[in-house]
């Protein structure tokens, strides 16, 4: 069991109490830090200053490159490795090309939505530290916990542990990595 | 809280005005007047101006109706606090009602032949570049049990009497809602989208078919009411968010219309850009495809001179351009993007209107007359488009700006992306 501490846990019991020192957390400059609440605060997203996802930027590459493949796979299937008229019409056409396209658009968005939601969240991730802490299953039902790591840049064991005090948690305990 | 609790001696008691309906009543009718004149120089040409005036502001009211019951249908709760103002301007369909009269008037004292060449079974057709008369025409002949003058005015009088029928429900039913807070009014409105939706999207796409598609009466398209639809949606979505927009500027919907709420008219936007990209690129492949004369014709008389320019244009600025830009999340929170794409997308489904209905004009060759934008077509839509809004700021200034009793309007006041 190595000694090396992964952040510092805070406990708050209330959603009002957990916001206000996402708030002062967020001022103080941390970056590498996290909440844990049992359901979904509204507002906490900008009283942690997250920025919106970058899952859609997945989302429209992926769309793209649906729809290029779809548009080149015909095209090369029916214009240069088997050309066969089909109802007099001509061997490229992005009239009959769009449909396919159009699927595969949809077909690889979806993929790279997927993909992307899974590499930015870190999934899939077996193990968190935070789970070597005995009451964290109180996150999952009434109590609030905030998490500061230690490779944050703005850490520091005593600074941060008196920050954490003044914002009213309850408890402040060290997480083993 | 206490604005809850205390009872309104009589329903609308209070209410927001935003200012005097007078103004809009006197642009409208100044614009009116002189389409008016219009109608006495040139008849021909006003008649479809008008036409195009009347249909298009009747797609967008339809479009708000449509609005209307997706929220009741879904037992929606963001939508709530746009509700009101869509139900306000439920109010112009009786004077959409009153603008098709004096085409069918005309139709039927004038020259039957004004705008419908249906209408006259002994019209030429070689003034047109066709050869017989509409009577002799096979394909009129086949389709004349719908297009005949007594149908026509039949069709008239059903699509909007549900129109003003649904509507008027609706108003009623939220306006009385705001003086006794019963639910049974919700309950009401929402049996009244059950029942309401089928039978728009009925009378729907029978206007469509005998006030549009008609014009070229050899044409078949099945997907043509989808079109109206699709198209009607767009332009009412953009005219209800610049009306949200204005009224919380001006002060009624201040701190009411919230930008979580415009993110999601913007979505449904998003929606409904590739809904009518969808059907329009439908309609026009399943034609290309089958390659049948019947068809292909309406897009070929749209290929002609200037019109081809006014096909391309609608691709790229009514859907692509449409399409990316409300891909971003910025462009839909926005107040100033969004009120420059709705303006956008109020003009484009215009010109969408002009390429339906225009090119029904022919020279003597049987082609389409240019693409242009008369002087008529904008006196009949300022006129239109003035007495609407008269209509709307008349009945706005007489309830609450929202349904401040509706069971799902903290809901919607609360309402969080």
């Amino acid at each position: 069991m190595s000694n090396k501490v992964y952040g510092l846990l805070a406990k708050f019991d209330t959603p009002a109490a957990i916001m206000k020192a996402a708030e002062k957390v967020r001022d103080a400059g941390y970056k590498k830090w996290d909440v844990i609440t049992p359901f979904p605060i509204h507002g906490m997203d900008g009283a942690m200053g997250l920025r919106r996802s970058r899952v859609p930027r997945f989302t429209l590459v992926a769309g793209s490159a649906g729809f290029t493949i779809g548009m080149l796979m015909i095209a090369y299937m029916n214009k240069w490795d088997y050309p066969l008229i089909v109802g007099g019409k001509p061997f490229f056409s992005p009239m009959f090309a769009f449909p396919v396209s159009y699927e595969l658009t949809i077909l690889l968005s979806a993929f790279g939505t997927i993909i992307g939601m899974f590499l930015l969240n870190c999934l899939p991730m077996h193990y968190h530290p935070v789970l070597k802490y005995d009451d964290i299953h109180e996150g999952t039902d009434d109590q609030f916990f905030l998490v500061i790591e230690t490779t944050d840049p703005e850490f520091n064991a005593t600074e941060t542990n008196k920050l954490l005090a003044e914002v009213g948690s309850l408890e402040i305990r060290e997480l083993e990595e | 809280m206490s604005d809850l609790s205390t009872k309104p001696s009589i329903s609308g008691a209070e209410s927001t005005p935003i200012g005097k309906p007078t103004m809009a009543l006197a642009i409208g009718a100044i614009a009116l007047l002189i389409t008016g004149v219009g109608f006495i120089l040139n008849p021909h040409k006003v008649a479809s101006s008008w036409l195009l005036a009347a249909s298009y502001t009747t797609a967008i009211a339809i479009g708000m109706l449509f609005m209307v019951m997706l929220h009741h249908i879904f037992d929606a709760g963001w939508s709530t606090v746009i509700r009101r103002t869509l139900e306000h301007c439920l109010a112009v369909f009786p004077w959409l009602a009153l603008f098709f009269l004096p085409l069918i008037l005309l139709s039927w004292i004038y020259e039957p032949a004004l705008v419908w060449k249906w209408m006259d079974p002994n019209y030429d057709l070689a003034s047109i570049g066709g050869h017989g008369t509409v009577g002799e025409d096979i394909l009129y002949v086949k389709k004349s049990p719908l297009l005949n003058f007594p149908t026509f005015v039949i069709i008239y009088l059903i699509v909007f009497l549900s129109w003003i029928w649904l509507s008027s429900r609706f108003r009623k039913a939220s306006f009385s809602q705001d003086g006794d807070g019963s639910a049974a009014h919700t309950m009401t409105c929402r049996n009244t989208a059950a029942a309401g939706i089928p039978l728009a999207a009925l009378t729907a796409t029978l206007a469509a078919c005998v006030w549009i598609k008609s014009l070229d009466y050899h044409w078949f398209s099945t997907m043509y009411g989808v079109w109206f639809f699709s198209g009607a949606m767009r332009a009412a979505l953009a005219m209800t968010v610049l009306v949200c927009l204005y009224l919380a500027k001006q002060g009624a919907l201040k701190g009411l219309f919230l930008r979580s709420h415009m993110l999601q008219l913007g979505n449904i936007m998003l929606a409904f850009t590739v809904f009518w990209a969808y059907i329009s690129f439908s309609q026009y492949f399943l034609i290309w495809n089958a390659n049948i004369p019947e068809e292909t014709f309406w897009y070929v008389l749209r290929e002609h001179g200037n019109w081809r320019y006014v096909g391309y244009t609608l691709i790229f600025a009514h859907f692509f351009f449409p399409f990316f830009f409300f891909l971003g999340h910025r462009n839909k929170i926005l107040p100033g993007r969004m009120i420059f794409i709705c303006i956008w997308i109020l003009l484009t489904q215009l010109l969408d209107f002009y390429y339906n209905i225009l090119p029904y004009k022919k020279d003597g060759g049987g082609d389409p007359l240019e693409f242009g934008i008369s002087f008529w077509d904008v006196t009949a839509l300022v006129g239109i488009i003035g007495i609407c809004a008269w209509a709307f700021i008349k009945s706005f200034n007489k309830t609450r700006p929202i349904p401040i009793r509706d069971p799902r309007i903290l809901e919607s006041l609360n309402y969080h992306e």
